[in-house]
């Protein structure tokens, strides 16, 4: 069933329709029939098919159902009675038949049987007598089939392949041959849209008139003939043409002259030059375009040169030699090829043909040096030497080259004739000063100057000259005589060209020409209203290359030009305090407090200068200085305080601050005395200042903070609490008072009121980084962790740019999310240290050391001053590195003296630790950071 | 079974049977559906008719109805199987002697599925003739 239904879904289009009117089946689908059995097939017609033994079943009769199939194979078929079967099949078989057949049948079997006995007998016979006339194959092979037996199983597997007798042709048939396609085909193909080029004949007959004269009519004319025919003929010729083009382009032409450029086919075959090892074809190629070029033109020397060398490429030596010689030959006159041919050469053969190369082109430089170059010996160096000098005895290089070989004394000797011959070199002339004495150096420099009184290398050698030999005087006045000379010598004064003179100087020691230099030579050049800024960069540009007695003279000549700038003397100080000596700095700050008594900073630097060199009372005389330059300066003020206490003489201190409290009654003058007296102990003083104090200055919170402070420490919560209040209604911006004063609540237990004193300030004080932290951090140490998220989402809404939040953010993330949070926040403050120092601390409880150490060196780097980094990184380095990296970090971080970050400030700041240094601090600040988790 | 399988009425009709086939064999049984050898082979035709729907597809014709090719491929047997593939009449070597057709009923229908899979194969390949996986040399028959 499934067959009908497979047949009704995928029906035909043709099933069931008529064959189209006149069809001939088999031919409209091109089928060929075949004839296996010429006997029957063809010979028979179509239409009697329908024969006996394909009749209708109805009419066969019972009898013949099986038996009476007609055969026609072959095998039923006799020559006489052709095929087997009855003749009269197609009548009806009737009771007389059957007679005929049984009494027919009857009489087969009796004649059958009669002779049965003998017949066979004699097949029986027959058949041996057969046999042994014809034996059967196998049986006429079987005595060597026995023979088998012996064969060994090695021999069996032995047994040759038969080998393919057919000849080459045969056993390897021809690949398949692809004949491009005709030109006139592509052309055809082209040309069928219009085609707009003319063939020579319409150019030649002007457009697509038709040659009327020439055509008969009846032909096509060839401006409307197809355009295959026309193309077929162009592209033959253009074809000749080109042929034509290249042959001569390689060729020489009949009049002998060539046409190739030879440079541009030069160059042409220096790219084709194989690298070693490269397509042998390419050699081959590049070696016969080389050959054509020395043969289209001899006497071009780098012809030569190229063959030589590609010979050399590719390991023919001796063919390069070989070239290169007939290159000598042919271009005698040419340096090149006489230097290539001694490169190639070996050993003595090299001075041969340097020695043949010499006596050919005997006033060439590079010939003779090279030749100098060859020998081996000194002595036989020198003696080229002195030859090629008897030929050229004006060239520099050469007497350059000979000098170096001899020892000093020689040299002066060669040098002095060399001046004279070439007179005009500075470098011998210089060479020779300094290879003279004193006098005589002085001398030569002078007829150097005669000689050349354009150069100023002379008489800034002359100005050594005397700075060594202790002429001091001398050096200022040559200095200023080579400018005027060489002013008077038309020659152009470069600033810049003198002042790298003048470092170069510095750098050959000579302090005093470099400074005579800078003197004269600064002030050129310069606009009246630039002077001082050009001279400041100068000066920074003189220090970046370490030449700083350069930048000193600068510096010098700037203020000795603007004495009273401050800024002058504060960049000249800084100058000093970075490169020069405590000793240099003070003069110098000396000088500039006469200048200018009114900077603060120059006193204040000269003070600290001294007490860091532990001189105090030199400080003191300062600043004593100081107050009477700026009565009232509330920076001296404060400065000599800091200097007292610092020395542990509270007293002074104390005194001195009554003083300022009295001339210049600041907050910062009372808050420091505040501090003093809390530091030393003395609570009930500093209460009472703080009285004074928050009456004069109800709006300086710090004095708040300073007095909540100091009741929390006594242990006066409800105190503290009523300190900060005040406080905050007096400056209700002051983040950290708020701070402190939900953390006096949190203290207490009443995280409630904590939360609400923060929702209070983040009101008054919105987009503030820090509450949101504090906030969120409320709720983490109250355990309320979803509050914490919930907040530090709204938190990082409001100021999505605050380093400080998502650093906290990410510490707040499970460990697997906390690095896409991290990538989060480096997407949205790219250099905020506290996302950098999250980021490594990640890496860090990653154990990613190498990264961590790298993130820390990025965090300290972008921010120096922030202390907890510092202090993290120190932590890491004790953890995980060794001393060496501990030392460096120790190091880095006194040298740039954070004073910021939550934790550092923390320990920092505490009274306990008053008085501590960085290096002190680091240690102290790294106990109290938690290893990150 | 001769009902149950395609039959084709016109010589258009099966020159168009053998065009229309892109990728399968196509199998046409020459003879008449009363003709007991055919009835035998029908019946195996039927059989695996189902089974070769992916490559090959059976069509019967009547050499009475349709006598157009009885000479062109000397249809003088009771039964006669040809195979085509895309327009190619594909021989094979049975052995018999005659490589053009199947003149006999085959009633071993795995035997006539590996032989039509023979062809299929061949075909695909581009052969023109391909060799039965059996001989039926009269040897074998007999």
């Amino acid at each position: 069933m499934s067959v009908q239904s497979l047949v009704s879904r995928k029906k035909k289009s043709f099933i069931g329709l008529p064959a189209p009117l006149g069809y001939v089946p088999g031919l409209g689908r091109g089928a060929t029939g075949f004839t296996t059995r010429s006997d029957i097939g063809p010979a028979r017609d179509a239409d009697d098919i329908s024969d006996d033994r394909h009749g209708p079943p109805n009419k066969k009769a019972k009898e013949e159902e099986k038996d009476e199939e007609e055969d026609l194979n072959d095998a039923n078929y006799d020559e006489f009675t052709g095929y087997g079967g009855s003749l009269c099949s197609k009548d009806p078989y009737d009771k007389d038949d059957e007679e005929a057949d049984a009494v027919y049948e009857a009489l087969d079997k009796r004649m059958d049987e009669k002779r049965k006995e003998r017949r066979e007998k004699k097949l029986q016979e027959q058949i041996e007598k057969y046999r042994q006339e014809r034996p059967k194959i196998q049986q006429q092979f079987s005595d060597l089939k026995r023979d088998l037996a012996e064969v060994s199983m090695d021999e069996w597997m032995n047994i040759p392949e038969v080998g393919d007798a057919r000849n080459k042709k045969q056993r390897n048939p021809r690949a398949e041959k692809y004949t491009p396609v005709p030109d006139s085909v592509l052309t055809r193909a082209a040309g069928s849209g219009t085609s707009n080029v003319l063939s020579e004949r319409e150019q030649k007959f002007g457009g697509l008139n038709t040659p009327y004269g020439t055509i008969t009519p009846g032909v096509s004319t060839p401006g409307t003939g197809t355009p295959g025919d026309i193309d077929m003929k162009k592209i033959g010729q253009a074809r000749n043409t080109l042929m034509d083009i290249k042959l001569t382009q390689v060729s020489d032409s009949v009049s002998g002259q060539t046409v190739v450029d030879p440079k541009g086919y030069l160059t042409d075959l220096q790219s084709m030059l194989p690298s070693h090892g490269g397509d042998i074809n390419d050699v081959k190629k590049a070696r016969l375009l080389l050959k054509s070029v020395r043969e289209t033109n001899p006497k071009h020397p780098p012809a030569w040169i190229a063959s030589a060398r590609l010979e050399e490429v590719t390991g023919k030596i001796q063919a390069a030699r070989n070239l290169i010689m007939k290159g000598c030959e042919e271009c005698p006159k040419s340096e090149d090829v006489w230097l290539e041919a001694a490169r190639l050469m070996p050993g003595d053969q090299a001075k041969a043909v340097v020695a043949q190369a010499v006596r050919q082109l005997p006033q060439s430089v590079r010939i003779w040096s090279k030749a100098a170059e060859i020998e081996t010996e000194l002595k036989a160096k020198k003696r080229v030497y002195r030859k090629a000098l008897e030929n050229i005895p004006n060239s520099v290089k050469l007497w350059k080259l000979s000098v170096e070989l001899e020892d000093e004394e020689d040299a002066r000797i060669m040098l002095s004739r060399a001046v004279e011959c070439c007179p005009t070199s500075v470098e011998l002339w210089l060479a020779l000063a300094r290879l003279e004495n004193y006098g005589n150096a002085r001398k030569v420099l002078n007829k150097a100057r005669e000689n050349i009184p354009t150069d100023r290398l002379i008489w800034i050698s002359a100005a050594k000259l005397e700075e060594a030999n202790n002429n001091i005087a001398m050096v200022e006045k040559i200095v200023e005589r080579a400018l005027n000379s060489l002013r008077a010598n038309m020659v152009e004064i470069n600033k810049e060209q003198w002042l790298k003179d003048a470092e170069d100087c510095e750098k050959a020691g000579s302090i005093f020409t470099c400074q005579a230099i800078v003197r004269s030579v600064i002030g050129i050049g310069v606009e009246e209203e630039d002077k001082k800024h050009t001279w400041m960069e100068d000066a920074e540009s003189c220090a970046t290359h370490a030449a700083y007695e350069c930048a000193r003279a600068i510096y010098a000549y700037a203020l000795s030009v603007f004495p009273s700038k401050k800024s002058i003397w504060l960049r000249a100080a800084y100058f000093e305090k970075n490169y020069g000596s405590r000793e240099s700095l003070e003069a110098l700050l000396q000088r500039a407090v006469a200048h200018c008594p009114k900077a603060e900073v120059l006193w204040l630097m000269g003070a600290k200068s001294k007490w860091l060199a532990g001189d105090v009372p030199a400080a003191r005389s300062i600043l004593a200085l100081a107050f009477q330059a700026n009565p009232n300066s509330e920076e001296i003020w404060l400065a000599a305080v800091k200097l007292e206490s610092e020395n542990n003489e509270f007293e002074r201190a104390r005194r001195l601050l009554q003083k300022a409290r009295a001339s210049a009654p600041t907050a910062r003058v009372f808050m420091k005395s505040v501090k003093l007296e809390w530091c030393l102990g003395e609570i009930s003083n500093a209460k009472k200042l703080l009285e004074d104090a928050t009456k004069h200055y109800p709006d300086f919170a710090k004095l708040w903070m300073m007095r909540g402070q100091i009741e929390e420490q006594g242990g006066h919560i409800s105190d503290a609490r009523d300190a900060y209040n005040q406080g905050l209604k007096k400056c209700p911006h002051a983040i950290p008072l708020w701070l402190l004063l939900s953390r006096v609540e949190e203290k207490t237990g009443q995280l409630i009121k904590a939360r609400s004193i923060l929702e209070k300030a983040r009101l008054k004080n919105p987009q503030t980084a820090l509450l949101w932290l504090e906030a969120v951090r409320l709720e983490n140490r109250g355990g309320m962790r979803n509050i914490a998220q919930n907040l530090m989402a709204k938190a990082l809404q409001e100021c999505p740019s605050s380093g400080v939040l998502w650093a906290e953010a990410i510490f707040m993330e499970p460990r697997p999310q906390r690095k896409s949070k991290s990538v989060d926040g480096l997407r949205r403050c790219e250099h905020d240290p506290y996302v950098l120092l999250a980021a490594s601390k990640m890496f860090w409880s990653e154990r990613k050391i190498a990264k961590a150490r790298e993130w820390f060196n990025r965090t300290v780097k972008i921010d120096p001053d922030l202390g907890d980094a510092w202090a993290y990184f120190y932590k890491f380095e004790i953890m995980h590195g060794d001393e060496d990296t501990q030392a460096s970090v120790h190091k880095r971080c006194n040298a740039a003296e954070p004073r910021h970050g939550e934790q550092w400030c923390l320990i920092s700041k505490d009274i306990t630790n008053w008085r501590l240094k960085t290096e002190e601090l680091l240690p102290l600040v790294a106990e109290s950071m938690s290893i990150p988790t | 079974m001769s009902y149950m399988l395609q039959h084709l009425h016109n010589g258009w009709q099966v020159d168009q049977a053998i065009l229309s086939e892109e990728d399968r064999v196509v199998i046409i049984r020459f003879g008449h559906d009363w003709d007991p050898t055919c009835m035998v082979m029908d019946e195996t035709l039927y059989k695996c008719a189902e089974k070769m729907k992916n490559f090959a597809v059976i069509f019967l014709v009547d050499i009475s109805e349709v006598p157009d090719f009885n000479k062109m491929y000397e249809l003088y047997d009771p039964c006669t199987i040809m195979f085509f593939y895309r327009n190619k009449h594909i021989m094979i070597d049975l052995g018999t002697g005659n490589n053009n057709k199947i003149n006999w009923a085959m009633e071993d229908v795995q035997e006539f599925i590996d032989i039509v899979e023979t062809v299929f194969r061949g075909a695909r390949k581009g052969r023109g003739l391909v060799i039965s996986p059996k001989d039926y040399s009269t040897k074998y028959r007999y």
